[in-house]
């Protein structure tokens, strides 16, 4: 055995000690690998529940250490973080104590803050259920919100809406690209439902970006992929119900595959890190991501090891033989993550 | 040209009075639809005070199979026939409305996706007359998924039905 080898056997085991997470297998040491790898590159952010039963943000590094809570408030459920591109601010929704989140309606649900990206001086920025759907523009001076009359953008110095336009069938997760180009989200399209699709953020053409029934659309880096669940029909498993899976595809529609896929599991939470090398996902019993319960458990892959496919699945391998199934590492249990690679916590 | 065809007669007060376990049916001044029958049923008062539109129309048909998936809330776009024109205008004979779920009784359909929405219908059936209260365009008060599978044959407004009623037999 060369000194390499041994030297990361070594490490492997220690590493592996020095890791043990109550309730989670050991890693293979190609997990090992890959955990030692994300370990500090930055961090992320989700829901989950805390020790009082209610929501919370929390951020750990993406190997699942150092993990931290940002909004110890048992009076209020936090969801739904969201660091802006520059990784200096951070969005979520505050929701009234008790509130069951509703997977589809979360956008709506509460109020508005934003907070220094470690959670320090939040600030509301609207009453309850307005704003809805904010997420970022690309240099994190404007919101992007999602109502029934249509698209506002919203100037966040002045609050006042500086632009609006037809939201054309869109009902939910509104994002907007990195090059302030697109915008992505989950609507109806030429008469089909529960669909992702890319609009134009100047002229508000759309186009469809999934074939199937897909939603919880984000973009990747690039600002050419969308990363989003989707159900693909041909499924018999599940009562014929399938299981989502995790899909990327160019936002002209062009050249979607399989990202990760597991029967018995729906995954949801579908994200890439700031640079797209690895990308972030969610896995949850029952449909819907988990926003109900306690969210699920939360991965990582690197990108370049996808398509993945996990478990016997035998009907999903038989669909996309040449699956490459590379480590995905679990480090913790929530909902909606998102990623930055800024040191958020510097200061504290 | 649809205009309120009837609504200086049609006045939706049937009202059903149950005395000694018989019901009686008062006498209506509904105003004739297609079929003969007679338009209104108990409950239709609260259809005047829903809606910019108010009328009565005949399902054509069931577009292939209603999707049944309890996690996904959606509206089903169904194709109707005219038969009275009670409150609003309505340019054409044929008019697209979106209902909420479909496969549930509409006076316990209504949720926090839906908003208010109701009515008596227990079933949407092919060939049924229903008594409805509209808004226009869907979009403006439903934001969910809406099953449209008229999309390449109806370039015009999809209504969005607030409370449906079965007109009486």
């Amino acid at each position: 055995m060369k000194f390499g080898k041994i030297a990361f056997v070594i490490g492997y085991s220690i590493g592996a000690m020095a890791l043990a997470r109550p309730g989670l297998a050991a890693d293979t040491p190609q997990q090992a690998e890959l955990r030692s790898e994300v370990a500090a590159k930055g961090w992320i952010a989700y829901s989950a529940r805390s020790k009082n039963g209610s929501w919370d943000l929390f951020v750990s590094r993406p190997d699942g250490t150092s993990r931290r809570v940002l909004t110890d408030t048992p009076d209020f459920e936090e969801a739904a973080p969201r660091w802006s591109l520059d990784g200096r601010q951070l969005l979520y929704r505050r929701i009234a104590k008790g509130t069951e989140i509703n997977h589809d309606l979360w956008g709506f649900q509460g109020q508005l803050i934003i907070a220094n990206a470690d959670g320090s001086d939040p600030v509301i920025m609207g009453d309850d259920q307005q704003l809805p759907w904010a997420s970022w523009s690309p240099d994190a001076t404007q919101l992007i919100c999602l109502n029934r009359k249509g698209i506002d953008i919203v100037d966040i110095a002045t609050k006042n809406v500086i632009r609006s336009m037809p939201r054309k069938g869109i009902y939910q997760q509104l994002f907007w690209s990195a090059d302030g180009k697109w915008l992505t989200g989950t609507g109806n399209i030429a008469g089909k439902s529960w669909k992702v699709v890319r609009m134009n953020a100047e002229t508000g053409e759309l186009n469809p970006v999934d074939a199937g029934q897909s939603c919880t659309p984000d973009w990747c880096s690039d600002s050419k992929r969308v990363i989003y669940s989707s159900r693909p029909p041909e499924q018999k498993t599940n009562k014929g119900y399938g299981w989502t899976q995790l899909w990327v595809a160019d936002g002209d529609g062009q050249n979607g595959s399989l990202v990760y896929g597991e029967e018995g599991v729906h995954i949801y939470g579908g994200a890439m890190s700031p640079d797209d090398h690895y990308v972030l996902f969610t896995k949850c019993t029952e449909d819907g991501g988990g926003a109900e319960k306690t969210g699920g458990p939360m991965f990582i892959m690197r990108f370049n090891d996808t398509p993945a496919i996990t478990g016997e699945s035998a009907e999903m391998r038989s669909i996309h033989p040449n699956t490459k199934d590379g480590p995905a590492i679990e480090f913790g249990t929530g909902w909606e993550p998102c990623w930055t690679y800024a040191e958020i916590l510097q200061g504290r | 040209m649809y205009k309120n065809l009837v609504v200086s007669y049609f006045r939706p007060v049937a009202i059903l009075l149950l005395l000694g376990g018989l019901c009686l049916s008062c006498s209506k001044e509904s105003g004739p639809v297609a079929d003969g029958k007679s338009a209104t049923t108990a409950g239709d008062d609260q259809i005047a005070s829903q809606g910019a539109y108010e009328i009565t129309a005949k399902l054509l048909e069931i577009p292939g199979e209603l999707p049944d998936d309890p996690l996904y809330n959606y509206a089903f776009v169904f194709k109707y026939e005219i038969v009275n024109v009670i409150r609003g205008e309505l340019d054409s004979k044929i008019v697209y409305i979106g209902h909420y779920k479909p496969l549930e009784p509409r006076d316990t359909v209504a949720d926090v996706s839906s908003g208010e929405v109701g009515g008596n219908l227990k079933e949407f059936r092919a060939g049924d007359i229903h008594h409805m209260a509209l808004e226009v365009p869907i979009d403006d008060y439903f934001m969910g998924g809406i099953v449209n599978r008229y999309f390449e044959e109806n370039t015009g407004p999809i209504y969005w039905a607030v409370w449906t009623n079965r007109a009486a037999d």
